[in-house]
């Protein structure tokens, strides 16, 4: 009897046993709560794969962009800033892998160990987002797209911050089109892609830019050369590159106005194939630039075992370069910026870590290119189409293969109060640069300029 | 002051009153169909509760109720929770609490005198070979074991009750030290019942019963080393027995500590146990607005992370604890119990609860392997549910102050001895 009472005493190790079980599963739910809770399994927080629960993202004004209500994600009140700022805030499958919703998930989805996803699944919690985006702003480039694919970017180059990133074509993500992911025409082509972040197009001639600075960096006495343009330039007997016009005698600078092919090719040639690539990695082609962790399409430039021929293509933004829009529009920011472009931003959020500049261009460098680029508008694009805006900026229209060519604008204005880069891409516009990039440009400037956004 | 000193489970049960009421509003606020027949099966819950209390109280002064209001608290959890789902399933619930609470004062009323008790073992034992048995032939494959018997409106899942008759005639046959013949018999039923279980493919309630022989054999025999050659012999036989069953037993067992590679089949309730209890944190959801119970056996098997989802993560812990209590309790009780009749039954009911819980518990964290084995008075589930209230006798009963009256009666019993 006495001797199963004491054997009795012995099942108390069963219960440390226990109680270290008890131990070893509170601490692994301590250390895995958060990544558990925020999982795409919990249909708290997506119903049917589709996001429903997280902080409220706004626009620099504080125009809420999408919010949750009672359990239910809810975007924008206007239907045309749920299209603008769609590419920007994310849809809520997740599809948009660069959209706030996707991109910066553990910003907007606090977890809390008193209440676990309580307080983020009634109204989003308190893990809230401004975004550098201008709802407004982002409207007007929409608007000034119209039915084109392509993209609208638009970088304060003092701030770095990006207050407009258009991108279409788009949807209203709370009435999606029934036919989104069925349609076989081709109209929705790429719905899902930010083409300012994730896209890359072939330059065309705002590539010039980049050859420009190789030039300035390389060749000594340019501006005592001239350049005789008969239409084409022949590197030999049935090998040339044609140009758009027949420029007749032209210095560097009318060269850079004009677009003149003759010219540009025939300087390409001269660098040579280091030279010319050094420049483009220096402008940080073939590198990865990030907006707040969010990687940028690496632009692309690439001579390696280029003939002479392909050179002179690739110095007009031809051959098989291919250029981001948010990259172009960096060039630009670095060139008004004395050569470095401001660490490009979406989150306006003073607490945010410092971002790391993009040193790009050697000042003399930027201000000579500062120069040409503001000479281009009052030579030859005219203050008169750009009024007010003091731009600074290069033309493209980009040949693709087998469709209507790109229709491309970069540029910035000089004005103190509106130190604003731009970039416009009308993919397989078919037009020009100069007849139908340039007047979106302006429309959404104008909008900037007398709204007061910068 | 006598008085007080009897009412020592006042406060804790107004605590659990408390806890009960602002429940069940929830429930209420929710504005659910049937709500009078909610609010009245509410009300006589608690009124059964406190009923009880008084009462054993005015029979048994003595008496500590500490395991009823622990056992009160586990069941207000699942009577609730089948409150949220729909009435029906309360009914049923509360049917089976009414049938525990009337079973477990007559188990403490059959066991009152050991010797009498133990002439009991024959007809037990023989009673649970027959029913398993019955079990084996008539049962119905719900969710691939062969467990349940289906009569009419009613489904029954003979080997939770047989819990409480194996425990009863391991205690009984055990205290007989001397009859060799006996403890012969024993082993033949202990092994006969687990065979029968894993031929039903109820491989939890199995691993629970062999659980229970080892802590028997361990009272009875003290010695490690029969301990060891008991459970290796066990070890070899599951071996054989997964050789042959594979694709069962296997499929189980594949996704142990892996589930987050197979989210969508093996590791299904696991994953999701573990993201709804996250979910919740410590205070919970609220009753009713959980996810989790929209998944299969979410009131049985995955009760736990439905509770940490809706009641909290805190809550979830105390019922965690309360078991701990309960295992304490009937480590102290077996201690001074009066017979070894009580020792063996008190230690082996209050691990065979402990061993289930964790095999629950753990089995939907993933810390083990899943069985499918419910939370004890927790779970949803009739069968269950008494079977735990008759197991919570066999603590009761080992412990002294159960049996009496009066203070005269302890100086009467003392000079007696």
């Amino acid at each position: 009897m006495h001797r199963i009472s004491n054997r009795s005493k012995w099942l108390s190790v069963l219960i440390i046993l226990f109680m270290v079980g008890v131990i070893f599963l509170g601490v692994t739910l301590t250390q895995n709560s958060k990544r558990w809770a925020t999982l795409k399994l919990n249909n708290h927080l997506y119903v049917n794969g589709e996001f429903v629960s997280a902080g409220t993202i706004y626009d620099r004004q504080g125009k809420v962009l999408a919010e949750t209500k009672n359990g239910k994600r809810m975007y924008s009140s206007d239907p045309t800033t749920r299209k603008s700022t769609l590419h920007a805030v994310g849809d809520s499958k997740g599809f948009i892998a660069t959209g706030a919703h996707t991109a910066f998930k553990p910003q907007l989805i606090g977890y809390d160990y008193i209440n676990g996803i309580y307080k983020l699944k009634k109204d989003g919690g308190e893990h809230d987002l401004t975004l550098t985006i201008d709802a407004a702003l982002s409207n007007e480039a929409l608007k000034a797209l119209g039915k084109n694919k392509g993209t609208v970017g638009i970088i304060n180059y003092k701030t770095g911050e990006i207050l407009c990133m258009v991108s279409t074509p788009t949807f209203d993500p709370e009435n999606p089109p029934y036919d989104l992911n069925l349609d076989e025409t081709g109209k929705y082509e790429g719905i899902y892609i930010n083409r300012f972040l994730s896209g890359v197009f072939t330059p065309g001639s705002t590539f010039k830019t980049v050859t420009t600075a190789s030039v300035l960096e390389n060749i000594q006495d340019i501006d005592d050369r001239s350049f005789d343009c008969r239409g084409r330039y022949t590197l030999h007997k049935g090998s040339y590159v044609n140009c758009n016009a027949v420029h007749g005698n032209v210095d560097f600078q009318r060269a850079f106005s004009r677009s003149c092919n003759t010219a540009y090719a025939g300087l390409a040639v001269e660098l040579g194939n280091e030279q010319l690539t050094k420049t483009a990695e220096e402008l940080y082609f073939n590198k990865r630039i990030y907006v707040n962790g969010i990687p940028v399409a690496k632009s692309k430039f690439d001579l390696s075992n280029a003939y002479p021929i392909d050179r002179a293509w690739a110095g007009i933004g031809q051959y098989t370069t291919l250029a981001n829009p948010c990259h172009l529009c960096l060039i630009m920011s670095a060139i008004a910026n004395n050569g470095t472009a401001v660490a490009p931003t979406i989150i306006k959020d003073s607490r945010a870590p410092k971002l790391q500049n993009l040193k790009m261009l050697d000042a003399n460098v930027a201000s000579t290119l500062d120069m040409m680029l503001r000479t281009n508008v009052i030579e030859f694009y005219k203050d008169r189409r750009l009024p007010d805006l003091l731009m600074a900026g290069k033309t493209g229209t980009a040949e693709v293969a087998n469709d209507k060519p790109h229709s491309l604008f970069v540029g910035y204005s000089k004005r103190q109060d509106l130190p604003l880069a731009i970039v416009v891409v009308l993919q397989n516009e078919g037009v020009s640069g100069y007849a139908s990039a340039v007047p979106v440009a302006n429309q959404v400037l104008q909008f900037a300029l007398s709204n007061k956004i910068s | 002051m006598r008085i007080l000193n009897s009412l020592k489970w006042a406060p804790i049960m107004i605590l659990i009153t408390i806890f009960q009421i602002f429940s069940f509003s929830q429930i209420v606020l929710k504005k659910p169909e049937n709500l009078t027949g909610i609010l009245i099966i509410a009300g006589l819950f608690i009124f059964i509760e406190w009923f009880y209390l008084f009462l054993s109280t005015f029979l048994f002064p003595k008496s500590s109720n500490a395991l009823e209001c622990i056992a009160f608290f586990l069941t207000g959890i699942s009577i609730v929770i089948s409150a949220s789902f729909s009435f029906g399933l309360l009914a049923k619930q509360f049917a089976a609490f009414i049938i525990g609470i009337i079973i477990y004062p007559i188990l403490l009323k059959i066991m009152e005198n050991p010797d009498k008790a133990e002439k009991l073992r024959i007809p037990f034992a023989i009673g649970t070979i027959i029913t398993l048995i019955i079990t084996l032939i008539f049962a119905k494959n719900i969710n691939g074991a062969y467990n349940w018997i289906v009569i009419g409106p009613l489904s029954i899942q003979p080997a939770e009750l047989i819990k409480v008759t194996f425990i009863f005639v391991g205690a009984a046959s055990l205290d007989k030290i001397q009859q060799k013949k006996s403890l012969t018999l024993y082993i033949l039923f202990s092994v006969t019942t687990i065979v029968l279980l894993f031929l039903m493919r109820d491989l939890g309630t199995a691993l629970i019963f062999f659980f229970t022989f080892v802590v028997l054999a361990f009272l009875r025999s003290g010695d490690i080393r029969t301990i060891i050659f008991i459970c290796l012999s066990a070890a070899l036989g599951a071996a054989l027995v997964v050789l042959v069953r594979s694709d069962y037993v296997m499929r189980r067992f594949a996704v142990y500590r892996h589930i987050w590679e197979y989210p969508h089949s093996g590791g299904y309730q696991q994953t999701r146990s573990l993201i709804y209890s996250a979910s919740g944190g410590l205070l919970g959801l609220g009753i009713g607005n959980g996810k989790l119970r929209n998944i299969f056996a979410a009131a049985e098997d995955l009760i736990f992370a439905l509770v940490c989802e809706e009641f909290g993560i805190l809550i979830g812990f105390t019922i965690l604890f309360c078991f701990v209590v309960i295992a304490i309790h009937s480590v102290r009780n077996a201690n001074g119990a009066r017979s070894s009749f009580y020792t063996i039954a008190c230690c082996s009911a209050g691990f065979l609860l402990l061993f289930q819980v964790s095999l629950n518990v753990f089995g939907v964290t993933d810390l083990l392997p899943m069985t499918g084995v419910t939370l004890p008075f927790v779970s949803r589930g009739g069968s269950s549910t008494i079977s735990c209230w008759g197991l919570l006798a066999f603590i009761k009963a080992a412990d002294n102050r159960t049996w009496l009256r009066d203070i005269s009666e302890i100086r009467k019993k003392m000079s007696n001895a």
